[in-house]
């Protein structure tokens, strides 16, 4: 029976070879299937290592860490500016890179754990060193300098963090005027109202510095509990998103043919908020 | 055709992928029996085994450039094999599991029961005790076991390190054993 079995079996498979329905598929089809694999896995720990170094750059050179030196209070603001895109990317691409591994058993005469362990080892470590590159400060100005598609990509990955947020407010003093100043975000001119100061600010408070204050925004204007003088070194992402939205000043005066140099001239001219907003953003 | 049976399964891969197809045919005579006993252990009904069977081969043969000849090519088709018995069973939901005549007797000896049981009520238990525990445990302790392989044979069948084989071998005896103990006494 089992005889008759095997040249049954025999006799169907190769009829089907011989008359030609049952093909080898072509050597180029692996070939193509391990590049694309190989391609897919080397691309997706590229951009483990990219979106590590963006993480690391931008916690460095924004000012959601500096949120931190207010203690328990500043949590609040260091959790809104916190670039969970970016560290959400890294994790999807690290896990991609793992899966493909797993899927192509590459590596299988290894340990699962210890190829995970070393894989993300290593894209740390190479993340880290870029970071001493200036290749994510690269990366930052291309996703917010004009409409470079490349960078464009990037811009929804700092977008989570670097955005307006309620709970902390980082920028550039540009007016002073009694009991309030005009504090330059990188989105926004913003009023701040130091009434509610419960702690006196550390540094001295005059046109041209950076702060970084918590509070709480309430119609348009900001009420800090405590803020802290800076330099514009401390947030070099700050400072350049601002010298983007406003032009490039050094003592916070707008310069002719910026975003602030055409809201000042807007205001003075009796247009509102609103509109100045709309005309000189939008040209 | 003399010349083929001399040659070996690597050898005749490389043939069969350069010059002659009908080659493939001593492939299937050198392997058929092999899988038919290792594919049993999954699927127990008989035309259904059949037919996974000529798919295993169907599925060899199409992918035969993806061996790469420098490897055996006994683990390679044991690994197809393997895939197609656990899609049969997916795709049917049935779970079971058949020892040959012999086969428990393989198992009882490993396991060392040393225990004064009825020898069917033991087959049947030891059926029984493997179809219960992981997969993770059966695959390795089957192939071990009952189709002779090494441990590095077994690690490319199913590509896991070959440490983590032998800890599953020895894992699955011990599960193994603790369920029949379990199930021998009080029934």
């Amino acid at each position: 029976m089992e005889n008759k079995n095997k040249i049954n079996i025999e006799d169907k498979v190769m009829s089907e070879i011989k008359s030609g329905r049952i093909k080898l598929r072509s050597k180029y089809i692996f070939l193509a299937e391990k590049l694309g694999l190989g391609s897919a896995f080397a691309l997706s720990v590229l951009l483990g290592v990219l979106f590590f170094t963006l993480v690391l750059f931008y916690l460095r050179a924004s000012d959601n860490l500096r949120y931190l030196s207010f203690g328990s209070r500043g949590l609040f603001a260091f959790l809104q500016s916190f670039p969970y895109a970016l560290v959400l990317a890294f994790i999807v691409m690290i896990f991609v890179a793992g899966v493909i591994i797993k899927k192509s058993g590459a590596f299988y005469h290894k340990p699962f754990g210890r190829i995970a362990v070393g894989l993300i080892g290593l894209i740390l470590i190479v993340g880290v060193a870029l970071t001493f590159t200036n290749i994510a400060e690269h990366i930052e100005r291309r996703a917010f300098d004009g409409s470079n598609p490349d960078g464009m990509l990037f811009r929804p990955l700092f977008g989570a963090g670097f955005s307006k947020h309620d709970g902390g407010l980082a920028g550039k003093i540009v007016d002073i005027s009694g009991k309030y100043i005009e504090v330059q975000t990188p989105f926004e001119v913003v009023k701040v109202d130091l009434s509610k100061l419960e702690e006196i600010p550390k540094g001295e408070i005059k046109k041209g510095v950076f702060i970084v204050a918590i509070g709480e925004r309430k119609d348009n204007i900001f009420e800090p509990v405590n803020i802290q003088v800076m330099e514009g070194d401390d947030m070099p992402m700050i400072q350049r998103g601002v010298d983007r939205r406003f032009g490039g000043s050094a003592q916070g005066i707008p310069q002719a043919g910026s975003v602030g140099f055409c809201l000042a001239h807007c205001a003075q001219t009796g247009g509102d908020k609103i509109f100045c907003e709309k005309t000189c953003i939008n040209n | 055709m003399t010349l083929s049976v001399n040659l070996s399964d690597e050898q005749l891969v490389i043939e069969i992928r350069e010059r002659d197809k009908e080659l493939y045919g001593e492939i299937i005579r050198r392997y058929q029996t092999k899988l038919t006993h290792y594919l049993r252990k999954f699927i127990r009904n008989g035309d259904e085994l059949e037919d996974v069977l000529q798919e295993v081969f169907i599925k060899a043969y199409r992918n035969l450039f993806d061996f790469n000849a420098d490897k055996r090519f006994s683990p390679w088709i044991y690994r197809i094999a393997h895939n197609e018995a656990l899609n049969h069973i997916k795709k049917y939901k049935r779970e079971s599991f058949s020892l040959d005549d012999q086969e428990w007797e393989i198992m009882d000896e490993s396991i060392d029961l040393k225990k004064d049981i009825d020898n069917n009520i033991l087959k049947k238990r030891i059926e029984d005790g493997l179809a219960s525990i992981k997969d993770k445990y059966r695959e390795p302790l089957i192939l071990f076991l009952l189709e002779q392989k090494s441990y590095e044979e077994i690690s490319e069948i199913l590509r896991l390190p070959r440490n983590t084989v032998g800890t599953l071998v020895m894992r699955g005896k011990k599960i193994l054993r603790e369920y029949l103990v379990k199930h021998s006494y009080g029934k």
